[in-house]
């Protein structure tokens, strides 16, 4: 028999000190990365028993694929990205996903090329009196074909009357490389994540048409995402990392200064590799379209917002499932409420808010407006999803019918 | 193919291990006697898993498993007629993955190497879980530190110096304990 020691992880017992003390963190190269890249290296997890190791990765597939084979414990993700795992959409088997927390809010923008500028199209009922007139088909890019962007881009378009998967051509392409796939042509316009799409106003590459806060006022955008088996088997770490990153949102919003410190750190090689002339202005919500006009915006990307951009809504996550649906990417209604209570974790999340003094209100749904003038506020998700004149929904008949 | 080193200690010529190896269709790529510099003869041959076939491990072979525990982690399985239990606790403290008393099987080889590698991979997890954490509470008391000096050179308040301190690395692209030590050096130099 082996003398029984008292093992390294003893002391764990009985105590809520986090189970797991490194935890490696995905992130993708984009300033809204910011609340997560602060905390890791800004000695806001040490306090927590926690070294956060952040692993950058290159697109959001493997970032997907190295959350669900563990090589990552947790990551900046996308809301879809995480529903779209849970539900088994895209080609993967599905997986129990769980989101911890949001990460921020805004943020994102719909943006075309300068050959568009060129004919005109600056407008949005240009772009749709020319997908109308023209013979050939647009190209615009996502980053991910059930990701925020996506959702955002034909949200949009559809509100302008365009059909995105009939009117015109879809691509994915990972958010840093956007800006060389829109000067090689190959794409006639993106909606990203900052700070692409700054970049190609700063390059004279493009214009942005739309914001997607313009399309919905304080949306819901990246989530701290991460596998429901990982919650279970490390609640504790969980619970830490979430107050880590609670505590980081709150220091880059606390003054303008410290904001301007966070968009010269994520300037850095390791983490998104560009000028912080492209990071600054709009993380401070000060933007430029490449048209000539500059505002500041109030409803600019935010990772704190006092704590109302960090609650895990349920009403945020069913609002893709609705989309998925909307979009013929779910073939039936999910039990839409049942889901989002699984994957948004809820009780961690304010257990974790209280413990850093943060409010965390006790609604699980929020009301908004979107620019359709439609409202979403969670109380009949499948009947919102069946509400729209433009969508992919596809009886079930045609279908079998044409196989 | 398992590469597995074998430190015969015994009296025998041919030790029983090595025939048992062999007609269970292992390869041995290196063996030694014990008169070796056992860390040195690992980083040379690089084997997977390290058998010692010895009739009771000597003082010599458990300094040898401790040099290599500490230099060139490799799963240890020690083949042995020693029944001491206390001799068996002293090989396991040393390092030794698994202790394997009288009966050397042919057929048994495979789950015993099997068991030997696992739980030597799960004591070197471990074993990196807690350097993790010795460094983690190293790097929070450097911070510590570095804060409580920065009050006093700029008689500011707890949370004023972390956010001072924070600016500064994130200005710098750096983390927040390389700023700490900035701090700490810079106050030595100043005395």
């Amino acid at each position: 028999m082996i003398e029984p020691t008292a093992g390294p992880l003893a002391w764990v017992n009985g105590s809520d000190a986090p189970e797991k003390t490194e935890i490696n963190l995905g992130f993708m190269a984009l300033s809204d990365c910011a609340s997560v890249v602060v905390a890791a290296t800004q000695g806001f997890a040490q306090p927590f028993g926690l070294t956060l190791n952040l692993k950058r990765q290159s697109s959001w597939a493997s970032l997907r694929d190295n959350l669900v084979n563990g090589q990552l414990d947790a990551a900046h993700s996308l809301y879809g990205l995480i529903y779209a795992v849970h539900l088994g959409i895209g080609g993967v088997a599905a997986t129990d996903m769980a989101v911890l927390m949001g990460l921020n809010q805004n943020g994102q923008s719909l943006n075309l090329s300068h050959g568009l500028q060129a004919l005109g199209v600056t407008r949005p009922e240009a772009l749709q009196q020319h997908v109308h007139q023209s013979r050939s088909k647009l190209t615009f890019a996502q980053t991910f074909p059930t990701g925020t962007h996506a959702m955002w881009l034909y949200y949009w378009l559809a509100s302008q009357g365009i059909h995105p998967l009939q009117d015109v051509d879809s691509v994915v392409v990972p958010p840093q490389q956007m800006v060389a796939h829109l000067q090689a042509g190959r794409i006639d316009g993106f909606c990203v994540g900052e700070p692409w799409a700054a970049s190609a106003v700063k390059h004279n590459m493009g214009f942005t048409l739309s914001t997607t806060q313009a399309l919905w006022p304080d949306h819901p955008e990246k989530v701290l995402g991460c596998t429901r088996a990982f919650v279970e088997q490390y609640p504790n770490t969980a619970r830490a990392l979430v107050m880590a990153i609670l505590e980081a949102s709150r220091f880059i919003e606390q003054s303008d200064e410290n904001r301007r410190s966070t968009a010269q750190l994520l300037g850095a090689p390791e983490y998104l590799n560009a000028p912080v002339e492209c990071i600054e202005p709009r993380l401070l919500g000060n933007y430029s379209d490449g048209l000539g006009n500059h505002w500041h915006d109030p409803h600019a990307l935010r990772f704190h917002g006092g704590g109302e951009v960090n609650l895990p809504y349920l009403s945020d996550g069913m609002w893709f499932m609705t989309q998925f649906r909307r979009w013929g990417l779910l073939r039936e209604d999910p039990d839409y409420l049942g889901v989002a209570r699984q994957v948004q974790q809820l009780a961690l999340y304010r257990d974790a808010a209280s413990a850093v003094g943060v409010t965390a209100n006790g609604a699980n749904m929020r009301s908004s407006q979107l620019i359709d003038g439609k409202v979403w506020d969670g109380s009949d998700p499948a009947g919102y999803a069946r509400s729209f004149a433009l969508h992919a929904m596809s009886a079930s008949a045609p279908l079998l019918a044409r196989r | 193919m398992l590469r597995i080193l074998l430190i015969n200690d015994t009296a025998k010529k041919v030790g029983r291990l090595k025939a048992a190896l062999s007609e269970a269709g292992f390869e041995v790529i290196d063996e030694s006697g014990l008169t070796i510099d056992l860390p040195a003869r690992v980083e040379t041959v690089r084997p997977d898993v390290i058998l010692i076939d010895t009739e009771s491990p000597s003082r010599d072979v458990m300094e040898q498993v401790v040099l290599v525990s500490r230099d060139q982690p490799r799963p240890i399985v020690m083949f042995t007629d020693e029944h001491d239990p206390g001799v068996m606790r002293q090989a396991i403290k040393s390092g030794v993955s698994a202790y394997i008393v009288e009966g050397i099987h042919a057929q048994r080889l495979q789950p015993i190497l099997d068991v030997a590698m696992a739980r030597f991979e799960s004591d070197q997890a471990l074993r990196a879980q807690l350097h993790a954490r010795d460094q983690q509470l190293a790097e929070r008391k450097r911070i510590e530190l570095a804060k409580g000096l920065l009050m006093k050179m700029k008689s500011c308040n707890e949370e004023e110096a972390y956010t001072l301190m924070r600016r500064q690395a994130m200005s710098r692209q750096q983390k927040l304990i390389q700023v700490a030590e900035q701090i700490i050096a810079m106050s030595e130099l100043l005395g």
